[in-house]
């Protein structure tokens, strides 16, 4: 399971960042607190499969699918 | 002078703290990003010292350059742009010139702010230089009647802490007045042992924020039943389209009466000067040349006030970043991303700032296009081009109980022909630039920041500079060409603009814009608003004013109507406007984002060729 495949107003706990995924955007994500065991909430799913919109701590963060299907979570 | 480094996490209110402690009006903003280059100014340090003898109180000044940094997540570089900005921060820090870290957090948003924080203390500790932590927006966390414990922060993080609300300015004295002794005596200041060293940055700023910030879900559930409704598939998308619309309508309704103001005093003004100077030459240049072209330009300074005004208030209030999440995923149909939304957006008062708000986006092939494209936005220059045809071709009539103007109306189909035509570029652009190795891709990832009431001061500043910086720009330019238009059709047979030098270079181009069903006057109003597009408001108000010199001085619309202008040719023009890039700083600032001048001149001459060919298309079609 993906933070994409997080349902609306769902929660999930980070497990790992996808190593497929890019050296850079794998920096940044672990600067904006994708680190495992961290609670993740999706806040909204846009239309037409839309970036999805989700609440890291006190942080609200969008990311675009080919982002989001590189976080694996598991569900609460 | 000695130094101090202001630097954050992007959209944490530091432009706005920088403005407050330098007195300077830097651009500010409620999306991340808002600054893209170094800016500088002076904190005024004072220092209060007793005379041993006399017991006497002695202020004296010290200056300080305060250095505004773009926000960074971390010290880590994730773009070439951004690690360069990296670069000259951790360049600035070994500088003994630097006497103080200023790093201002976000308070709403303690935890992540931390991260950062810690970061930079760290660093700064091996610089052996002096921190001091501002936590900005604290009057968010005075409505929910949170109060932080700055002095327990302060002794936890090793250095002084200051809870400040740039925008309400709680605090701001009395960081003036510490951020003063620190900088005088920075040594004393130094970064204090604490029990942090022994965590990981992400583990510390957990337990800090536990201990002091506000919970999220408090801070958080507002937005996000904001959000619940902006970012609707439905009703987010019907909002969007209302606010945009509402936008361009605005631009035209709220302006009219001002521009009418403006035009009647022009006109008062033009009537008292000609009385007082009498016939004769003098009297003819101030009346066609000063009132009649420079006067016709600056009828359209509201308007240009006005689209700041509510572009504005649409940056402030955090809605921006929203829009860019709901134009993602269209915007990536032709290659572009959804942050490029906000230079576009902000294309439409200059495309200067835009270009340079294009440096945020994470990809640089979206980077590129977005760059490239941007100058099909409807600027303000082209504004007043608008208004002048719109006003002669299109009738001044209302409907809905004065809610939808015609005119106004029209003015949203030239800005969404600009947007449609960026979008064509873009896609073509991004086909060409498939698989380029020195173009990558990058995701889309935004922070969402927090809604807000825009605050009145800079957002003032900002609607009153943007009419000061549009006739300083423009001004001095058109009353040349003004000067000399006016000189080229006034001789040699006193003001006989048929019979004089400009008819006859213009008859000698008219070959040339014949095809748009447009005459000489038209032409030479064309080519020499390749220098600047206002120039052809402010050319046909001197080549008109001075062949109906007993007409209303300022009134250039019914002057081209009364001279028969026909529709097709008017909306050929418009055509020809809404695509051609006539701006030289435009061109020079792509030449310098792009590094290449054959991206810029390219951008010039395709643009140029493409308007030309619409527009000639266009005149065939309704002629």
């Amino acid at each position: 399971m993906t933070v994409w495949d997080i349902p609306s107003k769902q929660s999930a706990s980070i497990k790992s960042l996808c190593t497929a995924m890019h050296a850079d955007v794998a920096i940044r994500l672990q600067e904006m607190g994708f680190e495992e065991g961290q609670l993740i909430t999706c806040i909204k799913r846009t239309a037409f499969n839309g970036p999805t919109v989700i609440q890291l701590g006190d942080c609200i963060y969008s990311l675009e699918q080919s982002v989001a299907n590189h976080v694996n979570v598991s569900a609460l | 002078m000695q130094k101090i480094l202001l630097v954050g996490k992007p959209n944490s209110g530091k432009s706005l703290l920088f403005n407050q402690l330098t007195g300077l009006r830097q651009k500010v903003a409620n999306f991340p990003g808002v600054t893209v280059e170094l800016k500088s100014g002076v904190f005024k340090a004072y220092r209060h010292t007793a005379n041993p003898q006399s017991g006497q109180v002695l202020d004296a000044k010290q200056q300080f350059e305060l250095i505004d940094y773009p926000g960074t997540y971390s010290l880590k570089s994730w773009s070439k742009d951004e690690a360069i900005a990296i670069e000259q921060l951790l360049a600035a820090m070994s500088d003994e010139k630097t006497s103080v870290i200023l790093c201002n957090l976000d308070a709403t948003r303690m935890e992540r702010s931390l991260v950062f924080a810690l970061q930079v203390q760290q660093i700064s500790k091996q610089h052996n230089k002096t921190v001091v932590f501002t936590l900005n927006m604290v009057d968010e966390l005075l409505r929910f009647n949170h109060n932080l414990d700055t002095i327990k922060l302060s002794e936890k993080l090793g250095s002084p802490v200051y809870a400040v609300s740039a925008k309400t300015l709680i605090g701001i004295s009395d960081l003036q007045k510490g951020l003063s002794k620190i900088a005088i005596s920075p040594q004393e200041y130094r970064v204090k042992p604490t029990d942090i060293n022994q965590q990981s940055f992400a583990t510390a700023a957990k337990i800090l924020a536990k201990e002091f910030a506000i919970p999220a879900d408090v801070v958080l559930k507002r937005q996000n039943t904001i959000d619940r409704f902006l970012l609707n598939s439905v009703f987010g998308g019907i909002a969007f389209l209302l606010i945009m619309f509402f936008l361009f309508q605005s631009i035209f309704t709220w302006a009219a009466p001002l521009m009418d103001a403006t035009e009647d005093a022009i006109g008062f003004l033009a009537g008292v000067v000609s009385g007082l100077l009498g016939e004769g030459l003098v009297n003819d240049f101030m009346t066609d040349a000063v009132f009649g072209g420079l006067g016709s330009f600056l009828v359209f300074v509201p308007q240009i006030m006005i689209l700041t005004l509510i572009i504005g208030l649409l940056e402030d209030s955090g809605y921006l970043a929203r829009a860019a999440l709901i134009c993602h995923k269209p915007l990536s149909f032709f290659g572009l991303s959804g942050r490029s939304f906000i230079p576009y957006l902000s294309g439409h008062a200059c495309a200067i700032p835009a270009i340079l708000a294009a440096r945020t986006i994470e990809s640089p092939r979206k980077r590129f296009v977005t760059m490239l494209t941007v100058p099909l936005m409807s600027c303000s220059a082209r504004l007043p081009v608008y208004a002048l045809l719109i006003a002669v071709l299109v009738p001044d009539v209302s409907y809905l109980g004065g809610w939808v103007n015609l005119q106004g109306a029209m003015f949203f189909v030239l800005y969404l022909s600009g947007i449609l035509t960026a979008l064509i570029v873009s896609s073509v652009l991004n086909k060409m630039t498939e698989g380029s190795e020195e173009l990558q891709d990058m995701p889309f990832i935004l922070e969402l920041p927090s809604y807000r009431l825009p605050h009145w001061q800079p957002l003032f500043y900002r609607v009153v500079n943007s009419g000061i910086q549009f006739v300083k720009r423009a001004g001095p330019i058109i009353f040349v060409v003004s000067l000399i238009i006016w000189t080229l059709g006034y001789f040699p047979n006193n003001g006989d603009l048929q019979n004089s030098y400009l008819s006859a270079i213009g008859q000698w181009i008219e070959p040339v814009f014949t095809p748009l069903g447009l005459d000489w006057r038209y032409g030479v109003a064309i080519l020499v608003s390749f220098l600047a597009r206002e120039l052809l408001v402010g050319v046909l108000g001197t080549m008109f004013s001075m062949q109906n010199a007993d007409d209303n001085i300022a009134g250039l619309a019914a002057n081209l109507e009364a001279d028969g202008l026909s529709l097709a040719s008017g909306v050929a023009l418009l055509g020809f406007y809404v695509i051609a890039l006539q701006c030289v700083a435009t061109v020079a600032t792509l030449k310098s984002e792009l590094g290449k001048s054959r991206y810029a001149w390219g951008a010039f001459l395709a643009y140029g060729v493409l308007a030309y060919l619409v527009s000639m298309l266009l005149y065939m079609v309704l002629s």
